[in-house]
């Protein structure tokens, strides 16, 4: 498959030189599986997707075949790590996104890897290191603020076509007036390390960083990483763009573990002490606005979060009205079914994790804030910044481009 | 709001989720100053059933003075590298020196004393310090302060050994709910002496936060504020049935026992409820719940939901449609419309689910 790929990869660039792309180019989406005994296996990870139609067929002893019983051949499938798998496809962008959505979103045992703005800012710093100042780098950064509008329009249900793309001039739209960014900068990374900060200083929506690209080392282009895991091959080699993955899933699980250290609480007996006390252990889950909500926004949050079924946030519960914006929840995450508990307030949000909830619901709970709420949001695991952990699961992962 | 903010401070669990707040690892600009935390407080045992050194009762039985031969206090704080321990109780009000809760405080300042490693389980060196505290409203802490000192001074008087008693009052002051200490709470909890905010008031706005504990069936609560108890204990269980439903892979079925629903709701506090009346009494509320929530399932996808005894609750979803029928209908439950001051009907199924 890597030969395959690899190959495969070499021509893309060609075509992508010629300004003419004959196939579609390599894609990755990665995925989160909850750590159960089960998906330990080849033949257990092949009975979660069995549920959800999709078939997997194993090619060597790490390696399947992925395909589904209404769309067709979709690629391959690799565990990366103990909770994450990678889908590598040829499928159409579209065509990968929707599969990959409607995947995800019907089986409560799989999930996005969530990369939020926090952590894309760390990894950039990553970039920075590794990369010569005069490659050129691209970031792309994306705030819709959903809750914040001219009209009683607020968010939307979700809908299999949210994430196709934006609809051409001659739709008919519905004019609503709201803060959106989105926009592409590709820069000499040198000129983006120097004036990103300052640059986001200034205007907040910088912050929200969806997607970044990681410079190939052996090579023109690079690997793009996007918010909810999904990664295009813009390299000629297959191989850097695995290492890659590996690279961020390494980083991702030492996140997901340290979160979950953290945040999960219980009720835990003291070890080693007759008589079995009882401690509440773990850390709640901190978001801070940068700037507060007006208590019109914190309506239509609260509203469209909790009175609509399919919402940004993939939660559920009945909220407590304990004053003009302030509500309390003890609710699910409505996605991995797991419960959390919320304070939402103007100023941000606080989270109660219970353990065993995955830690997945919290990097996807930031990602969400600063897409759709405040894009320079701060967050923390108890008294630690998100971004400290970051850091820190980063360095804890030894940089080998090389290796296999 | 459901109650003023100074009606709150007399609520026994608002004062415990608080107190809990204030040794919780959290930025220090948010609502919650964890004021505890800061100093190196950390929760060493919630509610730990704990009793005096019996040759001490045997004593005090001797000499006729009344002391509870166990006691619960509510949280029992450590200070780690200062080796400190507090073991700390809360409060509705003041209380004299020859009530029934008198009898507990001997207990507890027998229990806080300089025996306290003993009740622990510890090696002497693993305590250096110990004492006793209430936490209660400010307005109140001057009418306890005389009725301790007289227990203690009684205990004292027959040689036996006692903690400190600390008085950590709550009041509404400069905008915010504040914690009071005189010089001597101020030592030995190393808080700044008199007044300190911990929890910020907004125009109104209730400044509960979110509660770890619920609820208590023991404590002594307002009708108002039992309610507002009891309606987080029910969005928490229904929580637990959701998440159950969610999580299944039709067409397997899923069951749940009234012990796994308490203990979700309460962070596994029910299982450590020695309390049987008590006990019984959730397990009572909890099936009631479970029984209107089965109504509700089967009306709108009939035969969704039994109660199997020995196996409690049983979620029989044939296909994802079955299932997302079913959720449906759970998440547009509404606990809010129960009559959350009822007491649950005596329950036939306690025996049977043998829980």
């Amino acid at each position: 498959m890597i030969r395959y790929f690899d190959g495969y990869s070499a021509e893309r660039v060609e075509d992508l030189d010629e300004r003419k792309l004959k196939r579609p180019l390599v894609k990755t989406q990665l995925m989160e599986i909850l750590d159960g005994e089960r998906t330990r296996t080849l033949e257990g990870l092949a009975s979660l997707f069995t549920s959800s139609g999709v078939k997997l067929q194993p090619i060597d002893d790490a390696l399947l075949m992925v395909s589904d019983s209404e769309a067709g051949e979709i690629g391959f499938m690799e565990r990366l790590g103990s909770r994450v798998v990678a889908i590598y496809s040829v499928r159409k962008s579209e065509d990968l996104n929707k599969w990959s959505r409607r995947l995800v979103y019907s089986n409560p045992e799989l999930d996005y890897v969530w990369l939020s703005g926090l952590t894309f800012d760390v990894l950039w710093q990553v970039v920075g290191k590794l990369s010569k100042p005069h490659r050129y780098g691209r970031l792309v950064f994306t705030h819709d603020s959903i809750f914040d509008i001219d009209a009683q329009l607020g968010e939307t249900e979700e809908t299999e076509q949210e994430m196709v793309d934006s609809p051409s001039e001659d739709d008919v739209e519905q004019i609503v007036e709201k803060r959106e960014t989105s926009f592409r900068l590709t820069d000499r990374i040198g000129i983006i390390q120097q004036k990103l900060h300052q640059l986001q200083e200034l205007y907040s929506p910088l912050y929200a960083i969806s997607q970044m690209r990681f410079p190939s080392p052996v090579g023109r282009g690079g690997h793009d990483f996007y918010d909810n895991g999904k990664v295009t091959n813009r390299s000629q080699s297959f191989r850097d763009h695995r290492n890659h993955l590996l690279f961020v899933v390494r980083i991702y699980e030492h996140l997901l573990k340290s979160t979950e250290q953290r945040a999960w609480y219980s009720i835990q007996e003291s070890v080693g002490i007759p008589g079995q006390f009882r401690k509440i252990v773990g850390s709640p889950v901190v978001i801070r606005f940068r700037e507060q909500l007006t208590p019109k926004v914190f309506d239509q949050w609260a509203a469209a979060t909790f009175e609509r079924k399919n919402n940004k946030f993939r939660l559920w519960g009945h909220p407590i009205r304990l004053g003009p914006t302030k509500v309390h929840v003890y609710g699910v995450d409505r996605h991995l079914w797991q419960p959390l508990f919320l304070e939402l307030t103007a100023k941000g949000c606080i989270a109660i994790i219970p353990n065993g909830t995955c830690g997945n619901t919290v990097h996807r709970l930031v990602t969400n804030v600063q897409r759709y709420l405040d894009p320079g949001a701060h967050a923390f695991l108890g008294d630690i910044p998100y971004k400290t952990l970051v850091e820190q699961s980063a360095q804890l992962v030894p940089y080998e481009p090389n290796a296999e | 709001m459901s109650l003023t903010p100074s009606e709150l401070l007399k609520d026994p669990l608002f004062q415990l989720n608080s107190l809990l707040w204030l040794t919780q690892p959290v930025p220090t600009d948010i609502e919650i100053k964890p004021l505890l935390h800061e100093r190196g407080w950390t929760v060493y045992a919630i509610a730990q059933l704990l009793g005096p050194p019996l040759d001490v009762l045997l004593f005090a039985q001797r000499a006729n003075i009344s002391v509870q031969e166990r006691v619960r206090p509510d949280v029992v704080l450590q200070q780690t590298p200062q080796r400190r321990f507090a073991f700390v109780e809360c409060k509705t009000s003041s209380f004299g020196s020859s009530s029934t809760t008198a009898d507990q405080a001997r207990a507890l300042l027998i229990v806080g004393g300089p025996r306290a490693a003993e009740v622990l389980g510890l090696s002497v060196s693993q305590v250096s310090e110990s004492f006793v505290s209430y936490v209660l409203p400010d307005d109140q802490r001057k009418l306890l302060d005389p009725t301790l000192e007289a227990l203690r001074k009684e205990l004292g008087d027959k040689k036996i050994p006692v903690g400190n008693a600390i008085l950590l009052g709550l009041q509404i002051a400069h905008n915010a709910v504040c914690i009071v200490v005189d010089p001597v709470g101020s030592a030995s909890f190393d808080l700044p002496t008199g007044s300190t905010p911990f929890l910020t008031l907004e125009p109104d706005t209730d400044p509960r936060p979110v509660y770890f504990i619920p609820y208590d069936p023991d404590v002594d609560q307002t009708p108002q504020e039992k309610s507002f108890c009891k309606r987080i204990l029910f969005e928490r269980m229904l929580g637990a049935v959701v998440s159950a439903a969610g999580r299944v892979i039709p067409p397997f079925p899923t069951s749940l026992k009234t012990k796994s629903i308490l203990n979700d709701s309460t962070f596994g506090m029910y299982d450590h409820w020695e309390n049987q009346e008590s006990a019984k009494n959730m397990r009572g509320v909890c099936k009631h719940f479970m029984g209107k929530v089965m109504q509700a399932v089967n009306s709108a996808t009939p035969n969704s939901m039994s109660y199997q005894p020995g196996h409690g609750w049983l979620i029989q979803l044939q296909d994802r449609n079955h299932q997302e029928r079913v959720l449906d209908t759970l998440t547009r439950f509404s606990c809010d419309t129960l009559d959350l001051q009822a007491e649950p009907p005596p329950s036939l199924f306690d025996e049977q689910e043998g829980v």
